[in-house]
């Protein structure tokens, strides 16, 4: 139970056998490197690997291969069955002869010649659509467009929208002004509704004057494309054809595309986890320092591989020289969670608040115990429990490959089930109270009942009692956890004076209120107020000794006092324990009532009511297993942890195969 | 004077599943349209955005299950035995369901917003997962609170 130990290890390594040791630390996955710093220094020099830009432009290609062809390939692994550890196992001697027998860059140039022409393709298309819904209208227009587009030696014409209202005006006043020198043309439709479309010829030289005369309207010029020069009509057919050509060829370059896929896309992603394997131990070389021949490591090992390293690199003991030290108290040592297998599901919830700084406390096996208790009321109800059993315990027989923080995850969602069993066993509630709902369970009813020691629903009080006292007991564990940890660091003040009469003070108040409630005998009121004054004294003396001068002393340690009232609300939060098992069986009870009641419907009744209990206990395991969880996690987190835990450590993250599509295989130790 | 009695009931039942639903629907909408932003830039993120926007989902029904102790308490849902509610037992329930009605309404909207701000926080930082959901919880705090007193009243009203 705690966090572990951790050395830190320099390496001298001889340049030569530089890339060779780092790719079996890589191997061990186990050595944490501390980046040189240059400044500190200066007689270090940066190491760039000479296959470094290699692999980087490799990893860009193989990149851009996954990006583009992943979206045209059909998986025959889903991305769910990847995360949950479905991947292929892959050696890096294999990767490697892979990487030589492949032209990545090849293989990148000929999707890119794809991609290229897919673009263009679906430029062209739309450029024809914008051509085609710009004729559209103009069906009926009699003459070649090229009079429209460019003009002949002698003929111009301008295309444009008018307002309806306008037409009639214009196309007068464009005779009364050009004469016999120009012709006006007007389309049956516009581009929208209230707008036609009007054409204008005239003779070349009058170019001036029309641009005038159409400016006095709200003429609005519509481009004619220049490529467009016979009739409408005949345009549109032949756009029609470019068209289909041009969507067939996308059909093909779109099933070379689905080829390439087919071809590139495992070899790419296999490819990719090599060169991001490589890619790290270049850049773990880079972080090294340097002289002439010697290449500088500085880094974390957990003393627990040190062994498995030394063994690991037996075989260059004449090139490599190992120094390993003590963590200084200056150092930023990064720390590794070491539990033992009863309380590992719990360790994710520890990270999920922040991991424990090195040498700090290791929180899990001390919350591990009241997360399984709570999850348990919260919930509390034995069906729903046996479906998250079997649920989750199918998803690990199924993928038994899981990465392990998954796996750890579902064995607590396990676990809270196998409590959440025991509890609702105990309280009676097996998917609310079917059993006592419908007369075809009543067999079952003396075998529910048999464990029951009490119901919630029907004696609310006695569970909010259990709850509380389940608070207050948590409450002064973390207290005393607080107490032993500050021992542990030889801060006595801060056990005896903080912790400690914390711990007197309030157990204090907690005998003196329960023998005055009248469940102890008043002898007990006199101890409990005795203690409490005790406690009070030394909180009034020690809280705020930071502070100089008696009387801003005297202040703090009175104020201290009423820290006592966030104790009191921490107690009360642990209500929620009750409020959310009553919910969770009310929720099951409503949802038995309503398909009760939907069953008494004639003929389909029965349908209807086993419709209502599937789907209605579906969604209420789902609400409240949530809420259970969330619930149960924070007052592990807000009650819990603030009263021992600060947890900002920074987690190992040690120089190993991180990959996204394949596993490369471990190189076992000779 | 009997059906006055009820009818108080059952306007207390309403308030709870009524206010605390709106409460929720406000809330779950707030942080749905910041999840649907998160995910436009990330639709991977889905599961988790969708978590922490059915959090503020939970005062809905904790409304609706004190809308239901209340009418069973009066007999007003099949199977219970006939009783009979005076004007004051009434007005009881019907005080007994505000706690869930005004509790569960505003934390639901305050909910929503934490959602929201964790949900943007999970968008930049994936790590703080545990972080972000805690966050919410803290409110429903005073939502499970409002829940309890509830149930306890009811519980403590003799028909």
């Amino acid at each position: 139970m705690a966090v572990a130990k951790i050395s830190k290890a320099e390496f001298y390594i001889h340049k030569s056998e530089a890339d060779k040791v780092l790719s079996i630390l890589q191997n061990t996955g186990s050595y944490e490197i501390i980046p040189f710093n240059s400044e500190e220094e200066p007689e270090g020099q940066v190491i760039a690997h000479p296959d470094l830009s290699r692999v980087d432009f490799l990893l860009g290609e193989t990149r851009y291969l996954l990006r583009f062809l992943e979206p045209h390939y059909d998986d025959p692994v889903s991305g769910l069955a990847r995360a949950m550890g479905d991947k292929d196992e892959l050696s890096l001697k294999e990767a490697a002869e892979l990487d030589k027998k492949t032209d990545v860059p090849a293989a990148a140039n000929e999707v890119r010649k794809l991609e290229r022409r897919l673009m263009e393709i679906r430029s062209e298309v739309a450029q024809i659509d914008t051509s085609v819904s710009l004729l559209e209208p103009l069906e009926e227009f009699p003459y070649p467009l090229e009079l429209l587009s460019s003009g002949t030696e002698r003929v111009r014409g301008v295309l444009g929208t008018l307002p309806i209202s306008q037409v009639e005006n214009w196309s007068r006043e464009a005779e009364a002004l050009l004469g016999k020198r120009s012709e006006v043309y007007i389309a049956p439709v516009g581009e929208r509704e209230k707008y036609r479309f009007v054409a204008l010829f005239f003779e070349a030289p009058l170019s001036g004057d029309v641009a005038e005369f159409n400016g006095a309207f709200t003429f609005n010029r519509v481009e004619i494309p220049a490529s467009l020069r016979s009739g409408v009509l005949q345009e549109l057919a032949l756009l029609e054809d470019r068209r289909a050509a041009l969507v067939a060829e996308e059909q093909d370059v779109l099933a070379g595309v689905e080829e390439a896929a087919e071809k590139w896309v495992a070899v790419a992603r296999k490819l990719n986890d090599y060169f991001s394997v490589l890619r790290d131990r270049y850049e773990a070389l880079s972080r090294g320092g340097a002289t002439e021949k010697v290449v500088m490591l500085r880094g974390w090992i957990p003393d627990s591989n040190l062994p498995e390293i030394k063994k690991s690199l037996a075989a260059f003991d004449s090139s490599i020289e190992l120094v390993v030290t003590e963590p200084e108290p200056e150092d930023d040592v990064p720390s590794l969670m070491a539990n033992s297998a009863w309380c590992l599901p719990f360790e994710n919830l520890t990270r999920l608040y922040g991991v424990p700084g090195y040498g700090e406390l290791d929180p899990t096996p001390l919350m591990a115990p009241f997360f399984f208790v709570f999850f348990g009321m919260c919930l509390g109800d034995a069906g729903y429990g046996l479906i998250m059993i079997g649920l989750f315990t199918w998803f690990l027989k199924k993928y038994r490959k899981m990465p392990r923080g998954f796996s750890e995850f579902f064995k607590l969602f396990v676990l809270s089930g196998v409590s959440t069993v025991i509890v609702g066993a105990l309280t009676g509630s097996w998917f609310g109270d079917l059993v006592d709902a419908f007369g075809i369970f009543s067999f079952l009813r003396p075998l529910k009942n048999l464990p029951v020691i009490l119901n919630p629903m029907d004696d609310p009080m006695t569970f909010l009692g259990l709850s509380l006292a389940l608070g207050v007991f948590q409450l002064l564990f973390g207290l005393g956890v607080s107490f032993f940890d500050a021992l542990r660091r030889k801060d006595y003040m801060a056990a005896y004076a903080d912790s400690g009469a914390w711990i007197v003070f309030l157990t204090g108040l907690l005998v003196w209120g329960i023998a005055l409630a009248g469940f102890m005998s008043s002898g007990w009121e006199a101890f409990g107020k005795t203690v409490a004054i005790f406690g009070a004294i030394v909180l009034l003396a020690t809280q705020g000794r930071e502070k100089t001068g008696f009387i801003s002393r005297a202040i703090s340690g009175v104020l201290s006092l009423y820290g006592a009232t966030s104790y009191l609300g921490d107690v009360l939060s642990y209500s929620r324990l009750l409020a959310l098992g009553l919910a969770t069986s009310a929720v099951g009870v409503i949802i038995n009532m309503l398909a009760g009641l939907a069953g008494d419907i004639p003929f389909v009744g029965w349908a209807l009511a086993l419709l209502l209990i599937v789907g209605g206990h579906v969604f209420s395991i789902a609400v409240n297993v949530l809420g259970a969880f969330v619930h149960s996690l924070r007052l592990q987190y807000v009650e819990f942890f603030s009263k021992f835990y600060s947890g900002g450590g920074r987690a190992f993250s040690p120089l190993a195969y991180n990959t996204s599509y394949v596993s490369i295989k471990k190189e076992p130790v000779e | 004077m009997d059906l006055l009695g009820i009818a108080l009931a059952i306007f207390g039942a309403a308030m709870a599943a009524g206010w605390a639903g709106a409460g929720s629907a406000i809330g779950v909408g707030i942080a749905g349209e910041s999840g649907a932003g998160v995910m436009t830039e990330d639709p991977g993120k889905f599961g988790l955005v969708l978590l922490l926007q059915a959090l503020p989902g939970t005062q809905g029904i904790y409304g609706l299950l004190i809308a239901f102790f209340a009418i069973l308490k009066v007999g007003l849902l099949g199977g219970g035995a006939e009783v009979t509610v005076n004007v004051w037992q009434g007005l009881a329930i019907f005080f007994a369901c505000l706690p869930i009605a005004v509790g569960g309404y505003y934390s639901a909207i305050a909910q929503g917003k934490t959602s929201a701000a964790s949900i943007q926080m999970i968008a930049k930082r994936p790590e703080e997962t545990g972080k972000a959901v805690i966050l919410p919880a803290m409110v429903e705090t005073y939502a499970v609170l409002s829940l309890l007193m509830s149930i306890i009243l009811l519980n403590g009203i003799k028909l």
